[in-house]
């Protein structure tokens, strides 16, 4: 789908820096009283995909909306490089941005759509045609030009606004979940899409989703939001190995880790108070292990999805299909030591001690 | 009752009242067309002419009446769009202190019947050296409530987000209220410039009392004095002139007549 062509950066509308990462520190925002982003402090490095995740309501969009300058912030700063970005209004920012509805003009066909910025900032026809032929190209929107919005399919919809955002050839793109209007199997290829792009190009990419299936496959640094806080940030890999707290055990990973009183897995000593967390595929069948009860299991192809339950709380394994099940209805389970998190059952952090 | 009885009624009463609607246009295109003998002696055969078209035309100034006319209604159309539009995209999108109570105003401007304000207007035009001119007919309709109302509602229907995109990509105020907001709009300006035309030319009271010549009398009121004087006209000619006059709306009606009703319907008035 991916012509390879290059859009670069060579022609000269001249972005600050191309090497500057964004710097955001103290940010907040109150809105009636209710503050919905508190002390955001994070680098968004030049040239990675970060995602931002969070489940509705924690703040995400509210930060995508403060570093776009669409909504200004109560306290702390933006900075790209050494820029202030507080006095500048959005168009001055060099950031460019995706909404998820999309926000194409209904009243314009494709084309002028993808050009409207352009032509607001009256580059020159031939510039605006040679840049154009490239976008259209890179996603293969040829021979849609003269369609109106309403016209093109959701997919081609939301090509004309990634578009739009990259004609401006701005070295930071913003994305408001995306692909949320998409379905399940235009998403999956918009993802890897969206990636090489981002990749190719060596945009910044600050990206917010809910969803933690586009942040895991395609985020350089995830930073997990929860509740107008940041809750974690780290690398995909690094975040599902070590989360820092039980939200981030929870939201993370799928399915979510188990979180089980240390009493229930018999362990003794400091590890009994504390909650444990075991990822699915950290629990196997071991003839010497502790035994539950199977409660429910689902059939995925290669792998099935067992729940027993271990002192009341349900417990959700991912074993090899082909081993199959006990057939008396009582799984033994084991695993490594290495495998348990350990997480304060009060404030919910992890514990690095053992 | 039957649904068969139902819709028949209904059939038989809207084809009543579109012809009793119908009558006097019917009337007024017979004797148009027809000599004068023909005025109240109706026979499929008479014979048919033009003649009473030209016989009006020189009769009165039409052609200064036409012009006054069209005058009067493209001014006030073109302040009133442009006054509303502003207004309106104030309201609906900028935040300003006293913006509330500013926009009741407004309202309040829609419950009052223009009629009651002729004598208070009068003495305006009259302190502003506005009587007897064109001028001096529109001002008093040029703030509309309606207008600014109507474009307000539907400036809040666009959403936001198309607002942000344009800014993102650099928008100014003018760029965003000429670029997105009007061209979006486009339905409710057809709508209510066809309200707006079709109200200022047909008002007959208000420039009847301002006007005192030739120079910034209307149609209404040209008319009015050309079929009351005494001097014998006949109503085959005050037909044709009537004909005239209002030919310009009719055919607007019938060529925009889709248009038209559909504006409404998406303008959500009716």
């Amino acid at each position: 789908m991916i012509a390879q062509t290059d859009i670069g950066r060579q022609s000269g509308s001249g972005p600050a820096s191309p090497g500057a990462g964004l710097r955001l520190s103290g940010l907040a925002r109150a809105i009636a009283g209710r503050r919905i982003l508190d002390g955001i402090d994070v680098t968004f490095e030049a040239g990675a995909l970060s995602v931002i995740l969070g489940p509705s309501g924690c703040g995400k969009s509210t930060l995508l909306r403060l570093i776009a300058g669409l909504d200004a912030p109560d306290g702390g700063t933006i900075h790209l490089g050494a820029r202030d970005l507080a006095p500048l209004p959005p168009a001055a920012r060099d950031i460019a941005m995706v909404f998820q509805s999309y926000a194409l003009f209904p009243h314009l066909t494709m084309a002028e759509n993808i050009l409207f910025g352009l032509s607001l900032r009256r580059v020159a026809r031939v510039d605006q045609a040679r840049r154009l032929a490239r976008v259209v190209e890179m996603l293969g929107l040829g021979g849609l030009e003269a369609r109106k919005p309403a016209q093109l399919s959701g997919g081609q919809q939301q090509r004309v606004a990634l578009a739009r955002a990259l004609i401006s050839e701005r070295p930071i793109c913003l994305m408001d979940e995306p692909l949320s209007n998409l379905d399940a199997k235009l998403r999956a290829e918009m993802r890897s899409e969206i990636r090489a792009l981002q990749q190719r190009l060596g945009l910044t990419m600050i990206y917010v989703t809910h969803d933690q299936v586009e942040a895991m496959t395609m985020a350089d640094k995830i930073v997990l939001m929860n509740e107008g806080r940041i809750e974690q940030e780290g690398a995909p890999e690094a975040i599902y190995a070590a989360p820092a707290s039980r939200f981030a055990a929870r939201f993370i990973g799928m399915p979510p880790m188990n979180l089980i009183p240390g009493a229930a897995l018999g362990l003794t000593g400091h590890d009994a108070g504390r909650l444990i967390g075991l990822r699915a595929e950290d629990g196997r069948i071991d003839p010497q292990g502790l035994a539950a009860p199977i409660v429910a299991h689902e059939f995925h192809g290669a792998d099935l999805f067992v729940t027993i339950r271990l002192a009341e709380t349900p417990v959700m394994l991912r074993l090899p299909a082909r081993t199959g099940l006990p057939a008396d209805g009582i799984l033994r389970l084991g695993w490594d030591a290495g495998a348990l998190h350990r997480f304060d059952p009060v404030t919910g952090r992890r514990l690095t001690e053992p | 009752m039957s649904a068969g009885l139902d819709a028949l009624l209904i059939r038989v009463g809207a084809w009543a009242l579109a012809l009793i609607w119908l009558a006097p246009l019917a009337y007024a295109v017979w004797t148009a067309f027809h000599p004068a003998a023909y005025e109240t002696h109706f026979a499929l055969l008479a014979p048919i002419t033009v003649e009473n078209f030209p016989k009006a035309w020189v009769q009165a100034p039409f052609a200064r009446y036409f012009l006054n006319t069209i005058l009067l209604v493209t001014s006030i159309l073109g302040v009133q769009l442009v006054v509303g539009t502003l207004a309106a995209f104030a309201f609906a999108r900028l935040q300003f202190a006293g913006k509330s109570g500013l926009f009741a105003l407004v309202l309040m401007q829609m419950m009052v019947m223009p009629d009651i304000l002729i004598v208070e207007n009068y003495q305006t035009m009259r302190a502003l050296g506005l009587v007897d001119t064109i001028a001096g007919i529109g001002l008093p309709y040029m703030a509309s409530g309606f207008a600014i109302f109507l474009l307000r509602q539907t400036f809040l229907t666009i959403p936001r987000e198309l607002d942000e995109a344009a800014r993102m990509e650099g928008a100014s105020l003018r760029h965003l209220i000429l670029r997105v907001y009007v061209p979006l709009a486009k339905p409710t300006y057809i709508a209510f410039g066809l309200v707006s035309v079709s109200a200022h030319w047909n008002d007959f009271i208000w420039p009847l009392i301002v006007t005192n010549s030739v120079e910034a009398r209307p149609l209404t009121v040209g008319l009015s004095i050309f079929s009351a004087t005494d001097s014998g006209v006949q109503w085959s000619v005050i037909n044709a002139a009537t004909l005239m006059t209002s030919a310009p709306l009719l055919l607007g009606f019938l060529i925009f007549q889709r248009q038209f009703v559909q504006s409404f319907l998406r303008a959500g008035i009716k």
